[in-house]
């Protein structure tokens, strides 16, 4: 049966673990652990931790590059109040990801209930689905330019049978940034879909069983036994792809380079066009520290909102 | 999904404190020089001129770098932040003076003195433009200028003959012989061309014209030096595109999309992202474009012979005229090797090298008495390229020179894309990029 307990306390434990001997300081053990740990450990430091420090002191500085830094203490931090195209930068940050978590989310969980269902070839569909998030990201903004091309682009081709004039898809500053979302939707969601998929497989067929015996609809099932229990998933998948829209880059820089207007310009993309074609380093590194804010409040916020849920421990 | 670019920022600039340049290998004297270059077109070219320099001087090998003109710039920059730049590299007059300013080019003047290198085989504005404050900061490779490419089995259907194409002229208020050109050559599905009472401008099969041009150096900088507009108040000057003459080519170049509908739209050809004006002709999809001489291999490679020629820009109310530039072989302040450096850079200056590059028809060079050599040389192949020079010989403005390149570059490039699309006004436009240009 099941056991509903609050994620804040400490779960049941096994028997196993509570015979498990207290562990001992053992010198010959440590060094062997931190011998195995340390490449890892370099790796993270090196390529990550030092970066991220480096980029936070840059933010106080003035670097094109070429000559050495100059210390300007919160100059860049003054700057940004006054610089139209970094603040129309993070409004399109937001629109962007309200365009592509809402739809990538409800997607991926519809094609993940419809293949969880049995029917035929399952595991074909579910491969398929899955494929435009193996494909290179660059290769695909590529393809997906020439299909919005509006001259010689599939798409108005295809629309021109119904009698349907095509928008100039990429250069209408209202259609850039949808557009854009659409493909990133489409390269996502199979990919989401798999963790909806596992969190799917995971929830146990008597709970069905039951719910069936006492007449439950399938809709009263989904939103009173599936959604809840899907919520780990819920969780990872929502963090994970929160971050990764706030960090989108290729697809814009292939598809539209951040134009037309600074209509698709994110703030992801509006650091790289700072700092790689205005020599503008430090006040770049402003934005990253001002993107790196902005993501940690957000996911701050999901991971509180989500644990004040209730959990279902079934083991 | 993406890593962010912060983290490769970061990572060069832990990676300069920590020295990890790496330097020719010098077992047995020999010395390896990174040569960074970004044009494909040129490669066979510079590959054949090294073959050369290698049986001079065996023991200095030089090893090629490419990257595409868009990711050159980046590159370099993230390598001179890491002191691990490439020894020698082709430098654009648009990034010289950031660069010189900078200290990251070796200055050559007294090694021009010593070795006794004439600097009068070049023209005297092509050597001048890689001075900066009295120093000389490399040796012209190459000059290049916009001319009118355009399809002659195109004009023919049109009942054009070619000989009158030198002859065109342009003036903002009715167009021109330029326009009406252009109108004839603009034809839809039917076969009717834009002149005509019948003609459906929205199934236009053959555009007259395609422009694209990240910079305006291969549209509206032209029609530009035809009305009498010179883009800076002076040379290092501020940037002055909001002049009622800058204006006037700007809003010229709008009405060739918006108001006459004779060039292939800006939906399709707005850069950084749309295709290029040669990619459209190639493709029989415009009659005509002005394009570079650096890129008359993309015509060679994807025309038949005997279907495509150059001849001189249409006139504008100032006269005839084109952008003229040209590119230099520059050494890195930081090289390990100078003096191979200048040795290399010295040959790849000389006489003998660019006579190998203009007898391969690749780029006009940089040492006056070879021009006949290149003219021949695609005179060979069927094409009269003196347009060219003949552009060059009118009212030509040369590429901006300024510290605020890149600003007044991304500015222009957000707004004049509106522009083309008819979206903006040309002179809100103007004065936008020059705030913007003019600000730093």
């Amino acid at each position: 049966m099941q056991i509903v307990h609050d994620i804040d306390r400490p779960p049941r434990q096994s028997a196993a673990s509570r015979s498990r001997p207290a562990r001992r300081w053992d010198p010959k053990t440590a060094v062997e652990a931190y011998g195995m740990l340390a490449p890892s450990i370099i790796g993270f430091a090196v390529f990550l931790v030092v970066p991220i420090l480096v980029v936070v002191a840059l933010s106080f500085f003035d670097w094109n590059f070429l000559s050495d830094p100059e210390f300007t203490g919160l100059e860049n931090y003054r700057e940004l109040a006054g610089d139209e195209r970094a603040l129309q930068s993070i409004g399109n940050t937001f629109y962007y990801v309200l365009l592509n978590i809402p739809a990538q989310t409800v997607l991926a969980l519809l094609l993940a209930l419809a293949l969880n269902a049995k029917i035929k070839a399952r595991g074909a569909f579910r491969v398929i689905y899955v494929l435009p998030w193996m494909a290179m990201p660059v290769a695909l903004g590529v393809i997906w330019r020439w299909l919005f091309d509006p001259m010689n682009g599939g798409l108005n081709r295809f629309l021109e049978l119904f009698g349907i004039d095509g928008a100039a898809w990429l250069t209408d500053t209202n259609w850039a940034m949808p557009v854009i979302a659409s493909v990133n939707i489409w390269q996502y969601t199979g990919y989401t879909m798999l963790f909806f998929l596992a969190g799917l497989q995971a929830i146990p067929g008597q709970l069905y069983e039951a719910a069936n015996v006492d007449g439950a609809s399938k809709a009263h099932q989904f939103f009173r036994i599936t959604l809840p229990l899907l919520r780990p998933a819920m969780l990872f998948v929502l963090i994970t792809s929160v971050i990764g829209s706030f960090q989108v880059f290729d697809t814009i820089h292939v598809m539209t380079a951040g134009g037309p207007d600074g209509a698709t310009a994110t703030l992801n993309y509006q650091i790289y066009l700072e700092s790689f074609t205005q020599r503008n380093a430090g006040y770049a590194s402003m934005l990253a520290v001002l993107l790196f804010a902005i993501i940690a409040a957000i996911t701050l916020a999901q991971v509180l909102f989500f644990r004040k849920r209730t959990v279902y421990d079934f083991s | 999904m993406n890593k962010t670019r912060s983290a490769a920022l970061a990572a060069l600039a832990v990676a300069a404190p920590l020295g990890l340049a790496a330097c020719g290998g010098d077992e047995d004297g020999a010395v390896t020089l990174r040569y960074a270059f970004w044009d494909d077109n040129q490669r066979p070219a510079l590959e054949a001129m090294i073959e050369e320099f290698n049986s001079e001087h065996p023991d200095i090998a030089i090893e090629l770098e490419q990257n595409p003109w868009d990711d050159y710039w980046t590159a370099l920059d993230t390598q001179f932040a890491a002191e691990d730049a490439p020894d020698v590299f082709w430098n654009h007059v648009s990034r010289f003076p950031t660069f010189a300013d900078n200290g990251v080019l070796l200055p050559i003047g007294d090694r021009i003195e010593e070795d006794g290198v004439d600097p009068s085989i070049y023209p005297e504005n092509l050597y001048d433009s890689w001075r900066f404050e009295d120093e000389q900061y490399g040796l012209p490779k190459d000059w290049d200028s916009i001319a009118l490419v355009y399809r002659i089995d195109a004009l023919e259907a049109a009942g054009i003959d070619p000989a009158t194409v030198s002859d065109l002229e342009w003036n903002p208020v009715d167009g021109g012989t330029y326009v009406e050109f252009l109108r004839k050559l603009t034809i839809d599905e039917d076969g009717d061309n834009a002149l005509s009472p019948d003609f459906d401008p929205e199934n236009v099969v053959q555009y007259g014209t395609a422009m694209a041009s990240a910079t305006g150096q291969t549209d509206w900088w032209n029609f530009a030096a035809q009305n009498g507009c010179s883009l800076q108040t002076e040379p290092w000057g501020e940037y002055a595109i909001d002049a009622p003459e800058c204006v006037e080519a700007i809003q010229f170049t709008a009405d060739l999309y918006n108001r006459w509908g004779v060039a292939v739209p800006a939906e399709v050809t707005n850069q950084p992202n749309g295709a290029l004006g040669a990619e459209h002709v190639v493709a029989g999809q415009a009659a005509t474009t002005m394009d570079g001489s650096w890129m008359l291999g993309t015509y060679r490679d994807g025309l038949e012979p005997g279907t495509w020629a150059v001849a001189d820009n249409p006139s504008g109310p100032v006269g005839s005229g084109s952008v003229i530039n040209g590119l230099s072989n520059a050494i890195y302040a930081g090289t390990e090797h100078p003096d191979e450096a200048w040795e290399f850079v010295k040959f790849l200056g000389s006489e003998e090298a660019q006579a190998i590059a203009t007898g391969m028809g690749s780029v006009w060079p940089g040492v006056s008495s070879l021009n006949q050599g290149f003219a021949d040389y695609w005179a060979g192949e069927g094409i009269d390229v003196t347009g060219f020079q003949a552009a060059a010989e009118g009212t030509t403005i040369g590429y901006p020179l300024s510290m605020n390149d890149a600003a007044f570059g991304t500015a222009a490039l957000d707004e004049f894309n509106q522009v083309w699309l008819g979206q903006k006004d040309a002179q809100e436009a103007a004065e936008a990029v020059v705030e913007i240009a003019n600000a730093e």
